[in-house]
């Protein structure tokens, strides 16, 4: 019997009908099935045991205490810490992000040198060898050796400016903020000594003049913290929030009530506030105070509303609120967090010491006693200083160390000050991100991310009391970074300047055991309070303050570049997981979006979507107009932390730098450089 | 579809009033939930951008809302609100689901998503009124070296399934393990115990989670406070998120009443 | 020519026969072996001495941590307590703590029972069960069971399926709740 076609052809029928008898095809579709479920292109979760560590994220400029969470040792998450004084448990948007910016592939993977027009991978010791060779002929030349330092708080400052004061330099300054603003007034103009403090916890009436608290003021979590324990959901009320400012920023969203002040104009009603409180019997115990009641008087209503855009009606209304409240506390600052005048930061002074309310906080005791002091640094005007090298006035630095900041992108008119920082010899960069100014300097020394590394914060401003706080490292390095303080005291070793101390560690056992502190209560995410109270004396500074306060309106279409958290921050770029809570009235595909009121936008003949060209301080940007009726008449509102030039994919090139259009002008009376409020001409496309 | 009636009833009440609209929940969130950022790219074929700036594309599982009260400068009033998912008492996209990929049937009432067996048809999204749901247009992309440790709590989703908020339930999965751990009751937990991600990150602790049905939640006494609404609460789904506003309009807002509609 | 073969209905039939067999007998025998490779762990872990000999019980390495999750396999954290520097005879034992303890590398252990991301088991909850009842009595057992990784799949032959935890929960009175085992 031979195999013939029709038997062929059952055998294979019969072995398909046995198939089905087997657990092959059954077997097969379900594991295929399962194969087509695990592409391996998509990443797979790690287990292991989940732990917490506690740290200080200074992410945000401020910083939030957090705790980071981890899965077999690796950091994939962040959440507040509840135990720690000055968080209570809240985290910002920036550093909820902390553990994803630890891998972002902005990061610099080590130290770089400059090699024509990209960048060459060196070693730590090259690096130290090639600046302590050019430091050594700049040894006593003032002025050639510089520092721009973007962190308000730390003690790494100390350790920086006491090694530029070893090799015989004082040019240290500091990156603008509402910081700085009012260190140039309660510091320098008006002498005072400590930091400027604001006690939201014990007030009942918290009047912001331009702060934006809630989002781009000083520390923004503790803010919504203190305001929010005193407005329970269920209960009364033991605060009113009042913001006054040309936009109805986030603040102003949970305000009590919204007072639209033009963009120049605070300082003005700030007098004319100071003035109806004089007029009811309040006095003040600071020097000066007869010449400041003069100034005071100048601003009436009608002088507010013509300086300012605040009707009679409604200056009357605060003022009231002001006087009915037994412990109102007055914060000033910008809604752009810099650039703001000494004339408003001083008029804040003045209104909390009329109200009872002046809080000054004392500085914690220096661990590097050469370190130059830090109010003193806080008070210098870095833009000034630019300008000045830009003109020849002052020498162009031959090695800039850039700590903390992203001077080339943040600072007002960047691109001309981007220009200005290019001519420093050697522009050093500590960043850790490849952010605009380390993509224009000569060496980048990165220094590790927040998690990774030891910091602490010295009362980060904006807090009502004197408080200390450290970070530890809790994450294990991703790339070759150095901590910046570690490698200046290698560096101070290499070149005879003696601060002291070999390690940074050293540093700030030091000055944790000068303040009185417990290390191991720090280092486990708390915070040490201090009840102590600074010295309120000084001069109300009256004769400067005029000539500030009496300088002509700015005309035209005014600028109120606001600064919001989640966009990020100059030094930090909008993080991976925060580019989604940016609104598309603010950014879309490329286009930034600039908001103006229905009213403005007739005046300039544009409409909902219109593209338009802004000049201001001899540059210009390009957006879209978005209509909100939250923007005073008159007013364009601009987001600050777009147009990104560096960084990554998903923020480079969206948008546009708002920093560029910030119009620098001296501040008559004072000098120093002032930008917030600006004119800006708005021109369609 | 009918009501399922549960003992436990996880909720939320979010204080309008309070929120600033920072943006910290969506962060905390998107962490939690390992949703990977939007990758930038430009849909030529659209025309549009696919990047996060595209809220078509983006996937916000917890979306914070812009809203106002449409007047003009200076009686112009805004308010933020955030939206995570309902999981609603009678849900809309559970009944058109063909496959049974999204349910309402656990103690606790969390209208349930499962990743492998969604076919990606989209009619949930489709029924949804609060828009609370997204679909993954592209399979997701880490920026190199950030899928290193994804959140433990969430598995990943590939391409073509939908997904959306659930209360970050391995969250309540691990409350109730330690509840077990201590000796205490995995089915009578304390306020707290159980936390979303959102909820816990928020600085001005506008967003407050519990259990609607049991009496030491903070929760349930809120939900029933007059100032308390629900989005959309004529449609009949039975939402349990409440929002908290002593803000007339913003409960008009929330059912798009008309302006001389009487509030129901 | 058109005579009709006799025997044509049986040699069909036959063939039908054979070739079903033939499959069948593919199918339940050959298949198997085809679909699964076999792997072997990395480190040959010996239960027996570290039970019998030293007295350990199922806990001293497999236990519940203090937010109530599963320390499943033990990590270097915990076998180096005992093995930070070679404390046995065995080759195994040195090839452990020279490849891994001292290399820092965690042990690459091949999970018999590992489930897809989208699956969360807690053990926890499980408590009231014996070990034993879901795990096979490796108390006793010097060589580690083979581990059988399907091909196809990736996953090992002895990963529980969904239908077996359903089966248990209805069983028990448990609810089957989508959420209650998925992620």
């Amino acid at each position: 019997m031979g195999l013939d076609r029709r038997a062929f052809i059952k055998f294979i029928v019969g072995g398909a009908a046995g198939t089905l008898f087997t657990p092959i095809p059954w077997k097969l579709a379900d594991d295929s099935s399962i194969w087509s479920q695990n592409w391996s292109w998509i990443p797979r979760l790690k287990s292991g045991a989940v732990t917490a560590d506690a740290t200080y994220s200074k992410l945000c400029s401020a910083g939030c205490a957090v705790k980071v969470k981890k899965v077999g040792g690796l950091a994939f998450g962040v959440k507040g810490n509840a135990d720690n004084a000055l968080s209570q448990g809240g985290v910002c948007p920036l550093c909820a992000n902390g553990a994803q910016m630890l891998r972002s592939p902005a990061r610099v993977a080590g130290p770089m040198k400059k090699d024509g027009s990209a960048f060459k991978a060196i070693s730590w010791d090259e690096a130290e060898a090639l600046l302590a060779d050019k430091l050594k002929g700049l040894k006593g030349q003032s002025g050639k050796v510089a520092a721009i330092s973007g962190d308000g708080s730390g003690t790494a400052n100390e350790v920086l400016s006491g090694f530029l004061a070893g090799l015989g330099s004082s040019a240290y300054y500091y990156m603008p903020s509402d910081q700085t603003t009012m260190a140039k007034a309660w510091n320098g103009i008006m002498g005072g000594s400590g930091q400027i403090g604001y006690d939201l916890e014990g007030a009942d009436l918290v009047l912001c003049i331009g702060a934006d608290i809630m989002d781009a003021f000083g520390p923004t979590v503790r803010n919504q913290k203190a305001i929010a324990a005193k407005r329970p959901i269920e209960g009364d009320k033991t605060v009113t929030l009042l913001y006054a400012g040309p936009v109805r920023t986030r603040t102003a969203a949970v305000a009590d009530t919204w007072v639209p002040v033009s963009p120049d104009g605070g300082a003005a009603f700030a007098l004319g506030l100071a003035n109806l409180l004089i007029k009811s019997g309040k006095g003040a115990s600071l020097g000066g105070f007869g010449e400041f009641a003069e100034l005071a008087a100048k601003f009436g209503p009608d002088a507010v509303e013509k300086a300012a855009g605040v009707k009679t009606e409604a200056l009357m209304t605060v003022a009231k609120a002001l006087l009915m409240a037994k412990n109102p506390v007055v914060v000033v600052g910008s809604g752009s967090g810099q650039g703001g005048g000494v004339a408003l930061a001083a008029a804040g002074v003045a209104l909390n010491a009329l109200l009872g309310s002046l809080t000054v906080l004392p500085e914690f005791p220096k661990a590097v006693s050469h370190a130059p002091d830090r109010s003193g640094l806080l008070a210098k005007d870095v833009v000034a200083w630019l300008a000045d090298v830009d003109a020849g006035k002052a020498p162009t630095p031959e090695v800039l160390f850039v700590y903390e900041a992203n001077p080339a992108y943040a600072l007002p008119q960047a691109a001309a000050m981007a220009k200005t920082l290019d001519k420093a010899g050697l522009l050093v960069s500590f960043s850790t991100y490849m952010d605009e100014t380390a993509a224009l300097a000569d060496l980048i020394l990165p220094a590790p991310h927040p998690f990774e590394r030891l910091d602490d914060a010295q009362s980060p401003y904006g807090l009502g009391k004197a408080t200390y706080l450290l970070a530890t490292a809790v994450a294990a390095p991703e790339k070759d970074c150095k901590s910046t303080p570690d490698f200046i005291l290698g560096l101070a070793g290499k070149l005879g300047v003696d601060l002291g101390f070999g390690a940074f560690e050293d540093v700030l056992k030091a000055k944790v055991q000068a303040i009185g502190a417990d290390w191991d209560a720090l280092a486990a995410g708390g915070a040490f309070v201090s009840d102590r109270k600074g010295s309120a004396q000084a001069d109300l500074g009256a004769s400067a303050l005029a000539k500030a306060a009496a300088a002509p309106k700015a005309q035209g279409t005014l600028l109120a570049a606001l600064d919001h958290l989640n966009i990020g921050t100059g030094a930090l770029a909008t993080p991976p997981h925060a580019l989604l809570t940016v609104r598309d009235t603010e950014l879309y595909g490329k286009d930034l979006f600039v908001q103006m009121c229905a009213a403005t936008a007739k005046s300039l003949g544009v409409s909902e979507g219109a593209k338009v060209k802004l000049t201001a301080g001899g540059s210009e940007i390009t957006a879209r107009v978005a209509l909100n009726e939250g923007v005073m008449t008159g007013v364009v509102a601009a987001p600050l932390g777009l147009g990104r030039t560096a960084w990554d994919p998903f923020t480079k090139g969206k948008g546009d730098n708002v920093s560029k259009i910030l119009a620098v002008s001296a501040e008559p009376g004072t000098g120093y450089s002032v930008w917030a409020g600006s004119a800006v001409s708005v021109a369609k496309m | 579809m009918h009501a399922k009636e549960f003992k436990i009833r996880w909720g939320m009440v979010i204080d309008v009033d309070k929120c600033t609209g920072c943006g910290a929940c969506m962060v905390a969130c998107q962490v939690e939930n390992n949703i990977a950022p939007v990758t930038p790219e430009v849909d030529a074929w659209a025309g549009v951008a696919y990047d996060a700036s595209n809220k078509l594309r983006t996937l916000n599982w917890l979306t914070v809302y812009e809203i106002n009260n449409k007047k003009a400068f200076p009686e112009y009033e805004v308010a933020y609100m955030p939206r995570p998912c309902m999981q609603c008492a009678s849900p809309a996209c559970v009944p058109v689901c063909p496959v049974v990929a999204t349910d309402k049937n656990e103690e606790g009432g969390i209208v349930s998503q499962i990743y492998p067996r969604c076919i990606g048809c989209r009619y949930c999204m489709a029924a949804c009124p609060y828009h609370a749901r997204y679909f993954n247009w592209f399979d997701p992309t880490w920026p190199a070296g950030m899928a290193k440790a994804l959140s433990p709590s969430t598995s990943t989703r590939p391409r073509g399934v939908v997904e959306k908020c659930n209360f970050c339930h391995t969250r309540f999965q691990q409350a109730k393990d330690k509840a077990r751990q201590e000796g205490g009751d995995p089915n009578s937990l304390a306020d707290g115990a159980y936390n979303t991600a959102c909820a816990e990150v928020c600085p001005s602790g506008a967003i407050l989670f519990g259990d609607l049905n049991n009496p030491a939640h903070k929760v349930h006494a809120l939900a029933h406070s007059k100032h308390s609404f629900r989005l959309l609460e004529r449609l009949g789904l039975g939402p349990q998120v409440y929002y908290y506003s002593k803000r007339e309009w913003v409960h008009r807002l929330g059912d798009n009443y008309l302006p001389n509609e009487k509030k129901a | 020519m058109e005579e009709k073969k006799g025997t044509k209905c049986c040699g069909g039939f036959l063939a039908f026969v054979l070739g079903f067999l033939l499959s069948v007998v593919a199918g339940w025998v050959l298949f198997p072996g085809m679909l699964y490779s076999e792997l072997d762990q990395p480190i040959p872990f010996s239960h027996k001495i570290h039970v019998e000999d030293q007295g350990l019980t199922c806990d001293s390495c497999h236990f519940f941590r203090e937010d109530g999750s599963y320390q499943g396999l033990p990590t270097n954290e915990q076998c180096s307590g005992c093995h930070s520097e070679v404390v046995g005879q065995t080759q195994a034992e040195a090839k452990y703590v020279q490849e891994y303890v001292q290399k820092n590398k965690e042990v690459p252990w091949l999970n018999y029972q590992y489930q897809p991301d989208n699956v969360l088991f807690s053990h926890k909850a499980h408590e009231p069960f014996e070990c034993t009842e879901c795990h096979p009595d490796v108390a006793k057992a010097d060589k580690a069971p083979k581990y059988y990784e399907n091909k196809l799949s990736g996953y090992s032959k002895q990963t529980m399926k969904m239908w077996q935890c359903e089966r248990c929960h209805a069983e028990n009175g448990v609810s089957n709740a989508c959420h209650v085992c998925h992620k």
